[in-house]
């Protein structure tokens, strides 16, 4: 029948993607993550992060303590009064940022309601991310696609890199085995593998130390489930099929479940200390990148 | 076959039935095919019900409802037919058809033909010769047998007849008759008519083997028996046959041009058999009332026509003397109008003043002016008077003192002899003189003289030779006592007596009454009668009186009433109608109902012109064995077409089952159909005001709280909502003041008074507010409110610049409809830079916009030419663009909703402090600046 509520998209890829997700990141101010995150990395960064440390720029001038390397004295400070003032550069550094989509079948899906598929979204805000850290000056890398790359171009070399790469599809979660200590991880994926599963491999993330932020993408479909009457459900990934007579009679308890699954999933990347946020495809990608955005920001309020 | 009324043409098809049971295991096999979804979270769904439910079979009622198709379909294959015709006459021999066709068969006509025709077709296959015999030939009808093909053409011509049946002839006729009729059909209208009884009596006598009755419906049949002017409305009887359930109709009345100009519905009771319907009109509009019939009785009965005998004349009234006044029982105007009441419409002149009342009567345009004894006529309204009878007008003059007085009046018809005479006083030799009977000339003629008038005084005509053929009326020793003439088209009539009852006791006597009928007939019909007259009679001999030729007059059919109540062309038998003889005309078939005369002029001639006494035949009058029944319809109701359509629609109903099970109804159809329902209850229940709708809850205004006007942008009112509650978790944080939740308030329709602070983000989205609601605005703000206006859009242009974005033209748009003082940034030393916080810069989302306010007000005298009042202090209006409220917005958890531009965290902490301050502000005041002032005061309290 024509009326069938949810279909599945073609796979997408390549510049096209791309293009949408520039459009996205334009939109998006230069992204800061928060500094005490950040590993103890050499790299440098353009950008300061507010507070001294090795960098080029001014930050500020304070009292000489006892036990510093009498080099860093400022001479032409201190000879203003009877203090001595050590000069402070601001701290610019770089981050790893490991930014990886689900690109399972069922991430194809995409319902009448819904704008694009999930996987077209999940790209889409990937790059869009990998753009805006990139331009940040932040090392940006795909796990299993590329290494960490510092580059302004990194979100066209990833595109170009995941245009050619094998990617497996039954792959539900990033490999972290390149993933270096205090990186960060962000996974855009619809998260319907089972509940134990996911949870067992972000307890084993964290406890490599990578700080993680979760995006689940979720269709509208799947959330408000507008099936009624004799319906075929069909499983894309696994193939399983159930029929029900009146699948109206069904939206009640299913709603519950997957509230439940996406609470369940909150609650426990709030007690990892990662980020957690729902995107649906019915609206904007670019919601969902300010929303990441600030939370890697570290604004939350205190 | 037949099953009760029921018969079935192909019987044999109703076996297939029996495959019914077959039909119902096939379709209980048979599940709806399911419909297929690709869904992701499967996995989930099979946690919900681990049972997968696979219906093996339809529901019941769906199996139910193609059963119930496939039966309706056999069903309608063995062409059932609903009250077949099956009414026979059996036998041999000579069939006679009586058929009625007198007035009341125009509704059934239809039936009663083909009942008929079904009767001839039986003869003709039994090969029996036929006569036909149509009531309303009456004695005149032919007995003879003819072939079935000759009967059917007269059938086939025959129409209905809009008279009323004689059987006295056809029983007579039958009587006479030779022919052994061994089968009789009558085909009665039902009603008791003239002969019927004669009629069964010889139908007895003629013992045919079988003698088939049959009657139509006579519940619909109403009659207007006699339609009455009466000076209230036209009053119309309505009549029908006895012992008929309550029944209702409506009387519509047109006008010559066939042009309906109003109907009134009446109601039988039930075994009622009269009523009265009122059409209660002006009288110009009833005079213009030419036909009334019933609507949809398509029968003679229920048409009238009406004609100049039906118009209620305007009579104007003029007396001589206001001292009539005095005994208004004894005047004379009091007994001409009682006696002009019941059938003319009376008039009398307010105007004391003859002068005066003359022309104003006629300018209500009267058709007869009475004038009771005015003597000498002023000048002016004199030749008024003339003119007007010369035009057509009748001028009634009665006698009196003042008449007889008068001289050089030429308005009368006769020369008068001055004074007058006076019978039976003492100075008087002559006895009181009786009337003598009337002339065949005047237009009293047929009227009973009364033998008890006796007239006293009289005025005198001067003898002359037309005297006699101007006299109307005369008392036996001859002298005249109405006198009349034509001038020009009009008449002027003379009593020779007063109006009242001091000269004779004729305006006493029923004759009077009568007398001033027939002139008020000949005052309307004047023209027209003449009119007729000289239409019809060859040579008008010229004569005054208009009925002088009665007998002779013949009017010529002018249209007809038919069978079925309409008004048609007459025919090539109708022969004109003889008026004036001493039979009232009748209806026959040469003059059937209808008008007769000229389109000017013309006489009605009605079916029924009293009761019309409609009864049932009863039934107990027909022989014993007569087999009675209805009129068939054409060979009854087919029921297959009704059959296939009620499968159909089953089948409609079917497809719609096996979508709404399929679940694309519900999601397809239901947000059309439920957007129709909800727009129909929307036109049905006008909306409630927003007021009711809108969450607004006194308890609400018990605690101060932050308020935002909701632009229509969901997304905008959102942020604008997340913004205030972010502000009031900093206020609440930081300051003493604790506010409630903030809410978004409609300008249109909610309360603003309860609001300190009012933030506008300012969307182009929908259209500006409308003056009214820019009225409250300007009455909040003169109040002592502050509205916080925020066009958001520092990076496209900013407030107080030089470019113009969008939402600044908006904003312009806005304000355009207030009184605004003239707004300044934010001076170094406002009161808004240190309300709470110290701060030099008001930031939003955006930092570099300004916040602009009213000017300070340097002096007092100032303030009274400023339209908008700094209430407090206050100023009531403040404008940023820097996107206070995306600043502030925070999520549920605490994280902000918007980055700001540029991200620097600190500057969202100002913008927080920047909302402290406005709220502070608004809500002190210059609290902060007068504490400046505080040792000064103190000093002050000290000394």
């Amino acid at each position: 029948m024509a009326l069938n509520i949810g279909s599945v998209a073609p796979s997408e890829s390549g510049s096209g993607v791309l293009g949408r997700a520039r459009e996205r990141a334009a939109l998006i101010p230069d992204l800061l993550i928060e500094a005490q995150r950040i590993a103890n990395t050499v790299t440098s960064g353009w950008h300061g992060r507010r507070r001294r440390g090795s960098g080029d720029t001014f930050w500020q001038f304070r009292p000489y303590q006892l036990g510093e390397s009498l080099t860093r004295i400022d001479w032409r400070r201190s000879a203003r009064d009877d203090h001595v003032y050590v000069r402070d550069q601001e701290w610019e550094a770089a981050h790893t940022v490991w930014i990886w989509a689900d690109n399972s079948p069922s991430m194809l899906f995409k319902s009448t309601t819904a704008q694009v598929s999930k996987q077209s979204r999940a790209l889409v805000l990937a790059l869009a991310m990998t753009e805006v850290l990139a331009k940040s000056g932040e090392r940006v890398g795909w796990p299993g696609v590329t290494n960490a790359l510092s580059s302004r171009v990194a979100a066209e070399r990833i595109a170009a890199e995941l245009m050619v790469a094998k990617i497996d599809e039954d792959l539900a979660f990033p490999s972290t085995q390149n993933i270096r200590n205090r990186s960060e991880l962000i996974i855009i994926s619809d998260f319907l593998e089972p509940i134990d599963t996911t949870l067992t491999r972000l307890n084993a993330a964290a406890e490599q130390g990578i700080h993680g932020s979760l995006v689940h993408i979720v269709d509208p479909a799947e959330e408000n489930f507008p099936y009624s009457g004799r319906t075929e459900f069909e499983d894309p990934e696994s193939g399983q099929k159930l029929t029900y007579g009146r699948a109206e009679t069904l939206a009640q308890g299913y709603a519950t479940l997957f509230q439940a699954r996406r609470e369940t999933l909150a609650q426990h990347c709030k007690r990892l200390g990662w980020n957690y946020i729902v995107h649906h495809t019915d609206s904007l990608a670019s919601t969902a990148l300010v929303a990441l955005h600030t939370r890697l920001s570290g604004e939350a309020m205190a | 076959m037949s099953i009760l009324a029921l018969t079935f043409a192909a019987p044999l098809i109703l076996f297939s039935l029996i495959v019914l049971p077959l039909i119902w295991w096939l379709l209980r096999l048979t599940p709806p095919r399911p419909r297929q979804e690709v869904f992701p979270p499967t996995r989930i769904l099979a946690e919900v019900n681990k049972s997968e439910e696979t219906p093996a079979q339809s529901p019941w009622w769906l199996t139910l409802l193609r059963l119930l198709m496939a039966a309706l379909v056999i069903v309608a294959l063995a062409e059932p037919i609903w009250n077949a015709q099956d009414s026979r006459i059996s036998g041999e021999g000579p069939l006679l058809i009586i058929m009625d066709d007198g007035w009341t068969t125009g509704p059934d006509w239809e039936e009663r033909q083909t009942t008929a025709r079904n009767l001839l077709a039986q003869a003709r296959e039994n090969e029996r010769p036929v006569a036909l015999a149509l009531t309303t030939l009456g004695g005149k009808v032919e007995l003879a047998t003819q072939r079935v093909e000759q009967v059917e053409a007269r059938l086939k011509a025959a129409t209905p007849q809009p008279l009323p049946v004689d059987l006295t002839g056809l029983a007579k006729r039958l009587d006479e008759n030779t022919i052994a009729f061994t089968g009789i059909a009558w085909l009665s209208n039902g009603l008791d008519q003239k002969g019927a009884e004669q009629l069964l009596a010889s139908l007895e006598k003629m013992a045919p083997q079988q003698l088939q009755y049959f009657t139509s419906q006579l519940q619909n049949l109403h009659v207007i028996s006699k339609v009455t002017n009466t000076p209230e409305a036209l009053s119309v009887a309505l009549e029908r046959a006895d012992g008929q359930p309550a029944s209702s109709g409506r009387v519509t009345a047109y006008d010559q041009k066939g042009r309906s100009i109003s109907a009134v519905d009446y109601s039988f009771a039930a075994d009622k058999q009269t009523i009265t319907a009122q059409l209660v009109l002006p009288v110009e509009l009833r005079n213009e009332i030419a036909k009334l019939s019933i609507d949809a009785q398509n029968q003679a009965g229920a048409t009238q026509l009406l004609d100049e005998r039906f118009r209620r004349r305007r009579v104007g009234l003029i007396s001589g003397s206001n001292a009539d006044q005095a005994q208004p029982l004894l005047s004379p105007l009091y007994f001409i109008s009682r006696a002009l009441n019941p059938f003319s419409e009376v008039r009398e002149s307010r105007a004391a003043n003859v002068a005066e009342a003359i022309p104003q009567l006629i300018e209500e345009n009267v058709s007869t002016l009475v004038l009771a004894d005015i003597g000498t006529l002023p000048g002016v309204a004199s030749e008024q008077l003339e003119d007007w009878v010369e035009a057509g007008g009748m001028l009634v003059r009665f006698a009196g003192p003042r008449l007889a007085a008068a001289t050089d009046d030429t308005l009368v018809p006769v020369e008068l002899r001055r004074g007058g005479r006076s019978l039976g006083g003492t100075l008087t030799w002559g006895t009181p003189q009786p009337l003598a009977s009337f002339d065949e000339d005047s237009p009293f003629n047929g009227l009973t003289v009364p033998p008890d008038v006796a007239v006293t005084r009289q005025v005198l005509a001067q003898p002359g030779i037309d005297l006699t053929e101007k006299t109307w009326a005369s008392l036996t020793d001859g002298t005249p006592l109405v006198t009349a003439s034509q001038r020009g088209e009009g008449w002027i009539v003379l009593f020779h007596v007063t109006a009242n009852a001091s000269w004779s006791n004729l305006p006493l006597s029923g004759a009077f009454v009568d007398m001033l009928r027939r002139i008020v007939a000949v005052s309307n019909g004047a023209i027209a009668a003449d009119k007729t007259r000289s239409s019809t009679a060859s040579a008008p001999d010229g004569s005054p009186t208009i009925t002088a030729d009665a007998d002779q007059i013949t009017l010529p059919p002018l249209r007809m009433v038919d069978g079925f109540g309409t008004l048609t062309a007459p025919g090539p038998t109708m022969q004109p109608l003889l008026l004036g003889g001493s039979t009232a005309p009748e209806v026959t078939i040469e003059t059937p109902p209808g008008t007769y005369g000229t389109s000017d002029a013309f006489v009605a001639l009605n079916l029924f012109e009293g009761p019309a006494n409609l009864k049932q035949l009863p039934t107990d009058l027909l022989p014993a064995d007569t087999i009675r029944s209805r009129f068939s319809t054409e060979e009854g109701t087919a029921l297959k077409p009704w059959l296939l359509a009620a499968a159909l629609l089953l089948l409609a109903l079917d497809c719609l089952a096996v979508l709404w099970m399929a679940g694309a109804l519900r999601r397809r159809v239901m947000p059309a159909a439920a957007a129709a329902v909800s727009l129909v209850v929307f036109a049905l229940h006008p909306p409630p005001v927003q007021a009711q709708t809108s969450n607004f809850n006194f308890e609400d205004t018990l605690r101060t709280r932050l308020a935002y006007v909701q632009t229509g942008d969901d997304q905008l009112d959102r942020i604008s909502k997340r913004g205030l509650i972010g502000l009031t978790n900093f206020i609440s944080s930081r300051t003493s003041l604790e506010p409630a939740e903030p809410v978004g308030v409609d300008i249109n329709t909610d309360e603003l008074a309860f609001y300190p602070l009012l933030y506008w983000p300012v969307s182009t989205l929908g259209p500006p507010p409308d003056a009214k609601a820019m009225a409250r605005v300007d009455a909040f703000m003169k109040k002592g409110g502050s509205v916080l206006f925020d066009t958001r859009d520092q990076l496209t242009g900013g407030f107080g610049n030089r470019r113009i974005s969008a939402e600044t033209q908006r904003l312009r748009e806005i304000l355009s409809s207030l009184d605004i003082p003239p707004l300044e940034p934010v001076p170094d030393n406002h009161v808004l830079t240190r309300a709470f916080y110290l701060l030099n810069v008001f930031p939003g989302r955006y930092l570099e916009g300004k916040l602009w306010v009213e000017t300070s007000q340097e002096d007092e005298g100032e303030s009274a030419e400023r339209p908008t009042r700094q209430g407090d202090g206050v100023s009531s209006i403040m404008i940023t663009s820097n996107d206070m409220a995306g600043a502030w917005a925070v999520e549920a958890d605490g994280s902000p909703s918007l980055p700001v531009v540029p991200a620097n965290p600190t500057q969202r902490i100002y913008a927080y402090r920047t909302g402290v301050n406005i709220v502070m502000y608004t809500l002190t005041g210059n609290y902060k600046s007068d504490q400046v002032h505080i040792p000064a005061l103190l000093e002050r309290l000290g000394q």
